[in-house]
């Protein structure tokens, strides 16, 4: 018999939503440039302001699903580094979205499932980012190396004009 | 920059693929440096191959998804828009990886002025495994149509052919 992960702890949180949360800065370009460096993606939109002036953009933009990573760690937030001496911390939050409580399951392995995105516009440099998160459903599996619960988390990211830029579904599993 | 048109598309048809790597640990460092990333798989060797039980440090999931959308955002151009896209990260790279994107045309659709293109895609390793099995839906312009509009609202494409 397997564990029950899905408790009344857990099934509580299923459905939770939260207010939009406001990423801590603007897109940066400087943050634009490191990302489309390291996906090697040299396409102009994202880097030459001439040429995006005059695109269907009106100015530079941000790769599309950029926003899902524009929540960074504000400057008084504590620091995740400073866990780092457990030698059982795996250097994630369990906070899986800012505005979102805790998922409590005892399993220590996070991986990233995968993701479903719609894409309505590209955040343009400059722009501030807002994030409202729900928690779509969490169950769980037996799988080869026991059992795995999955988070489904939906997400929906805007720009301060409230206009749609993308939404995801995401699928987090811990085991 | 102009992209494809919709009558030049055939189901079955391939797309250009985009090839990366091959990865090395170097690569995976500037991801999550850059995204502010401290899952210890990622850079802790000790950890990921000992605590986890992985093969290696692995390429980010994360890092994955955005070639995944390069491979369309590449094909579709300035003058078509990557609707949807959807995958499941299911096998693990690591350093030494060469992975190549690839998409199949798997339906095409006329909606209002426009087409819907679905597609098969997925991301390779060098052997040829798929690790990250998905699918597309892409809205092209017409042969002379009117532009795609950006931004874009699935409200205008109409109503799909039963």
């Amino acid at each position: 018999m397997s564990v029950n992960y899905i408790t009344d702890e857990v099934k509580a949180v299923i459905g939770a939503e939260s207010e939009a949360i406001e990423a801590y800065h603007a897109v940066e370009p400087s943050e634009v440039r490191r990302f489309h460096h390291a996906t090697m993606d040299p396409a102009r939109r994202y880097w030459d302001g001439e040429w995006a002036k005059k695109s269907r953009y009106g100015g530079l933009v941000a790769p599309p699903a950029f926003p899902v990573h524009a929540f960074r760690r504000a400057p008084d937030a504590p620091d995740p580094l400073d866990q780092m001496s457990d030698p059982d911390f795996d250097g994630r939050s369990r906070r899986m979205r800012p505005g979102l409580p805790p998922v409590e399951v005892p399993l220590v392995r996070l991986l990233n499932g995968g993701y479903d995105y719609e894409f309505f516009r590209y955040a343009r440099q400059g722009e501030r980012i807002f994030l409202k998160s729900r928690f779509k459903d969490i169950y769980q599996r037996d799988g080869k190396t026991g059992t795995m619960v999955f988070v489904v988390i939906e997400d929906f990211y805007s720009n301060e004009r409230g206009e749609s830029l993308l939404k995801t579904t995401n699928t987090l599993i811990l085991r | 920059m102009k992209g494809p048109v919709f009558e030049d598309v055939v189901v079955g048809q391939e797309i250009p693929t985009v090839v990366k790597g091959p990865m090395t640990t170097a690569h995976i460092m500037r991801w999550s440096s850059a995204m502010e990333n401290w899952h210890r798989i990622h850079y802790d060797r000790q950890y990921a191959t000992e605590h986890d039980k992985l093969p290696d440090v692995l390429v980010n999931g994360s890092w994955k998804q955005h070639v995944v959308v390069q491979l369309l955002t590449d094909w579709v151009g300035e003058t078509g828009w990557l609707w949807k896209v959807s995958f499941q990260f299911r096998g693990m790279n690591v350093p030494g990886d060469t992975l190549t994107a690839w998409g199949r045309v798997a339906k095409q659709e006329e909606r209002g002025p426009y087409g819907v293109v679905d597609l098969a895609i997925g991301l390779k390793h060098q052997q040829g495994d798929e690790g990250t099995p998905g699918a597309a839906s892409v809205v092209l312009p017409r042969r002379n149509g009117p532009a795609v509009p950006y931004p874009f609202d699935p409200g205008m494409l109409g109503r799909a052919k039963a």
